[in-house]
């Protein structure tokens, strides 16, 4: 019995050390590499949705996307309304929803009409955050923007300091976007607050489109003969009212100040056309949304609960990307070199 | 060789059990362990390995479908109205607001339609260009840059170029070089055939990235794109480089796989080159991952085939036990057996063949038992016998007193004649009682013959006449008692009383050859040839025969006196001391008989102290 015992230990010892040379050390060789900072999976899709999905603005902000992408080594997708259009953005994002994305970034259109379809994508427990236009009454967990406002304010500042503090104005904005709006307010009620002198004599719907912007540009400059300033909430308008003034030779003598900076407004800004634009942080946009959905999505936020229970928000409500002003002096370190 | 079998022979054979079945279990399982893993490891490489190439067409095609799309892009820029009188007529058209909106909305429409692009350009030969997210770094004409060349070169046919460095165009959004890869393709005036100007579409490398990323080759495989340089357009980071010379060993094949070492590390390459973009796909695989596969499969033979010995050791321990310890309890018992102890129970529980070994063993020893008890038996009854004949010497006893008293009176009436008689029959049936002892000194066998031959004598006065002649030597010696009277008798009645006249006995006894000889000679009537003959073979005949022993006087049934004398004597001297002794017959007719008796030199009574004799008859 002691003999079949100590035959028994020894075939046991042997099958350990055989294992042990076999398999345990083996395995500890092949776990060097990898494993730096955060990773994801490819198999998870994060999927920004916006509208106008054409326009030159989103191509930054996808840029932070695709780089935190990149980076967390996740795969995203782009998808959006082509047109301006709110039914249009609202069921590509029901189609984004069906297909269960590990995240979701929007910029609604709308601040109120895509409230039920962000609703759905947290209800099934989908991460959604807001960037660049807000969605103030949804779910969503976080907005990541300019502080729109704020960003009306810089510009009224800065078309305070072009006029001298006085002036007819005209703003050129899109009145149903959330964003916009804020722009505006922030614009008109420094405005009114502290430049007593200057007036906004006209508020207008320029569709986010450049040939509609100059149509109503002209429109404007002809109404309003004492028109000074032109401020423009977006891009396309921007270039649009540049048009204008080349056409109608209005260059210098009516200052504009445009948003964002695609080519067509650097350009303008260089070659004087536009007296400023305000630059957004579009790039830290996308990527930080991606940021924010990644970390919701495994769960490396406190608390961890996704669901909205106690009402605390896992992540930062709102991140300020910020603004700056561009004018002729410093819009060279806008182009990419 | 041989001296180690021997050896093992002296194994017990509970440890050559133990061996045999371990032998008989453990080498079948590592042999079909060993096959087991063998199969797997081969069927495995074989099937990931075929796996794996279709997964990298599979790769290889969508990537095609990429480009496809890509380049059908690339034909309907061409082929739009705008761009082609952009083409035709150059920059001045775009002064003009509507058509440059158009142009704007036109190529807007791809980057809201694919996300994938970057950016698109149209370059026309004198290096004015048109894009919406695009632009020239510097003044440098964009005609000069090699991209440009390489789409003249490819003459209307779609170019890739990955990793398009040291451009002088860049898009808006900051793509770097290594983000993007280059579509480029000429769009020719179809009459002339000359150059008119270059479509640029650039892809952002996020797309393949995440196609090929997509596709996991185990554990820490992974895939990358290549030019048909070699170039590296795409290649995953946290990878070692991978050395691109390599390349020549897939130029000579569009699909197929080969075994490289990088890093000391051997890689499984397998690759799928495409006609259509001349890229190859590759999948770098690193051998441990299939290795580990087969490793954790293995692990799992191995696992198995440890239970298995276990299982074997436990089995081939009881097995061997079971069989080897009845043996051993059949042995000790044996052994017991062998040291005297009959009495040992076995329990004979069992029916195999152990146990009918034991049943058999179990009866012998019972056979062994009872015929050791007939032989008490026997022994016991044999002594009875002796004692009940004891008794039956006691009662001659009477019979001499009587005649001792018989002998007295007769002396007292002064009959002397009769009272020597007396005194001789007397002294007849004392010697013949001997007190029950079977030898006798010789005196008292010679007086005892005396006695006889005195009496005879008495009854045949003119015709008997005796002598009797014993060697000095002889007379401490012990004989059996008794023979020589039947011999005596013999002479007398069939030999003496026969004849005319008177007739001599002369009895002579002596030591010759080591053996004591008694002649009893006579001068009587003699016997026949063939009634000698006869007598001869009855004698010889009545020898030992076996274990019929003593017990049967079944002698020569004729009623022949002489033979029954002569036999009786034989048979006794033989029966105690062998064949070499006994009664051998002279006679010649009409001239007399002589009896040699072959007796055994006896120095004491009752015992065997013939060594001398036999020497000397050995010697003989």
């Amino acid at each position: 019995m002691k003999k079949l015992l100590s035959l028994y230990l020894v075939v046991i010892l042997v099958a350990f050390t055989f294992f042990y040379i076999m398999f345990i050390k083996g395995d500890e060789s092949s776990q060097i590499e990898r494993e730096i900072g955060l990773q994801g999976s490819i198999d998870e899709k994060y999927v920004m949705v916006n509208f106008l999905t054409g326009i030159d603005y989103w191509k930054n902000v996808l840029k932070g996307f695709e780089d935190a992408a990149a980076l967390l080594g996740v795969s995203i997708e782009y998808k959006g309304s082509t047109q301006y259009d709110v039914q249009e953005q609202i069921i590509v994002l029901e189609q984004v929803i069906a297909r269960k994305p590990a995240g979701i970034a929007i910029s609604s259109m709308d601040p109120e009409a895509l409230n039920e379809a962000i609703n759905k994508a947290v209800d099934a427990g989908i991460p959604v955050v807001m960037f660049d236009a807000d969605a103030p009454n949804s779910k969503a967990y976080s907005y990541i923007g300019t502080n729109n406002f704020e960003a009306g304010v810089t510009a009224a500042h800065k078309m305070a300091q072009l006029l001298n503090g006085n002036g007819e104005i005209a703003i050129i904005t899109l009145p149903n976007q959330h964003n916009h709006k804020e722009r505006t307010e922030g614009f008109v009620t420094t405005v009114k607050e502290q430049y007593k002198q200057m007036s906004i004599i006209a508020i207008g719907d320029g569709k986010g489109d450049l040939w509609t912007s100059e149509q109503l540009t002209l429109q404007y400059i002809e109404q309003y003969p004492n028109l000074k300033g032109v401020f423009v909430t977006e891009a396309n308008g921007g270039i649009g009212v540049g048009h204008a003034l080349i056409s109608e030779q209005k260059v210098g003598e009516l200052k504009v100040i445009g948003f964002d900076t695609d080519k067509g407004t650097l350009d303008m800004v260089k070659s004087g056309v536009l007296s400023a634009t305000i630059v957004q942080g579009t790039w830290n946009m996308g990527y930080w949304s991606l940021m924010h959905l990644f970390h919701l999505n495994h769960q490396l936020v406190e608390p961890i609960s996704i669901q909205d229970s106690t009402g605390v928000s896992p992540l930062p409500t709102y991140v300020d990307t910020g603004v700056s002003v561009v004018t002729q002096e410093n819009v060279e370190h806008f182009y990419i070199k | 060789m041989f001296s180690k079998w021997l050896q093992m022979n002296n194994w017990p054979i509970r440890d050559k059990l133990i061996i045999h079945f371990l032998l008989i279990s453990i080498i079948p399982s590592l042999c079909i362990t060993l096959f087991i893993s063998w199969t797997i490891s081969n069927i495995l490489e074989k099937q990931s390995n075929t796996h794996l190439i279709q997964l990298i067409g599979n790769v290889s095609k969508s990537l095609d479908a990429q480009a496809g799309s890509i380049q059908n892009i690339s034909y309907f820029i061409s082929m739009n109205q705008d761009v082609q009188r952009f083409l035709d007529e150059g920059a001045e058209l775009l002064q003009e607001d509507q058509e440059r909106y158009r142009l704007h909305s036109f190529l807007q429409g791809f980057s809201t339609l694919y996300s994938e692009i970057a950016g698109i350009a149209v370059v026309r030969f004198d290096g004015q260009y048109l894009s919406n997210d695009m632009y020239a770094r510097s003044e440098r004409n964009l005609t000069e840059e090699y991209w440009y060349h390489e789409a003249i070169a490819a003459r209307g046919i779609y170019k890739m170029i990955g990793h398009p460095e040291n451009r002088n165009i860049t898009t808006h959004v900051n793509y770097k070089d290594s983000e993007i890869v280059s579509v480029v393709r000429a769009i020719q005036d179809p009459e002339t055939g000359n150059t008119k100007g270059v479509v640029l579409i650039d892809l952002k490398l996020r797309v393949i990235a995440e196609m090929l990323n997509d596709v996991k080759l185990g554990k820490n495989g992974y895939l990358l794109v290549v030019d048909e340089k070699g170039d590296p357009i795409y290649e995953p980071p946290h990878t070692y480089s991978f050395v691109p010379s390599h390349h020549e060993e897939w130029k000579k094949q569009t699909s197929g796989s080969f075994n490289l070492e990088v890093n000391q590390e051997n890689h499984h390459i397998l690759y799928h080159t495409s006609t259509f973009t001349n890229w190859t796909t590759v999948g770098v695989f690193p051998m441990r991952d299939t290795l580990q596969a087969i490793k954790d499969t293995n692990k799992y033979l191995v696992l198995f085939f440890f239970l298995l010995c276990v299982i074997g050791m436990t089995a081939s321990v009881y097995l061997s036990t079971s069989i080897s310890k009845p043996i051993a309890r059949l042995a000790s018992m044996m052994r017991k057996v062998e040291e005297g102890n009959m009495n040992i129970p076995f329990l004979a529980d069992r029916k195999d063949e152990v146990g009918m070994l034991g049943n058999s063993f179990q009866k012998m020893i019972l056979q062994i038992k009872r015929l050791l008890k007939q032989v008490e038996e026997e022994q016991y009854k044999k002594r009875e016998a002796e004692l009940r004949s004891l008794q039956a010497h006691i009662q001659p006893h009477f019979l001499y007193n009587t005649l001792d008293t018989i002998q007295w009176l007769t002396r007292k009436e002064g009959a002397h004649e009769a009272t020597e008689m007396v005194g001789a029959l007397s002294k007849l049936f004392r010697i013949g009682l001997s007190k029950g002892n079977e030898v006798i000194p010789l005196v008292d066998e010679i007086d005892h013959i005396k006695s006889y031959l005195f009496i005879q004598k008495t009854r045949y006065k003119e015709k008997l006449n005796y002598t009797i002649d014993v060697d000095d030597t002889c007379l401490r010696l012990y004989v059996m008692k008794i023979i020589l009277q039947p011999i005596v008798e013999n002479a007398i009645y069939h030999g003496i009383k026969e004849r005319r006249g008177m007739g001599n006995i002369h009895i002579q006894v002596k030591k010759s050859h080591g053996f004591l000889k008694i002649m009893i000679e006579d001068d009587g009537k003699g016997i026949t040839e063939e009634r000698l003959l006869s007598l001869r073979k009855s004698l010889e005949s009545s020898t030992i025969d076996d274990n019929t022993v003593i017990s049967t006087p079944k002698l020569s049934k004729g009623g022949e006196f002489v033979g029954y004398g002569l036999r009786n004597v034989q048979e006794r001297i033989r029966l105690s001391y062998g064949d070499l002794y006994g009664i051998s017959i002279e006679s010649s007719l009409n001239k007399g008989t002589i009896v040699t008796i072959t007796h055994p030199i006896l120095n004491q009574r009752g015992s065997e102290q013939i060594e001398g004799s036999i020497e000397g008859h050995i010697s003989r």
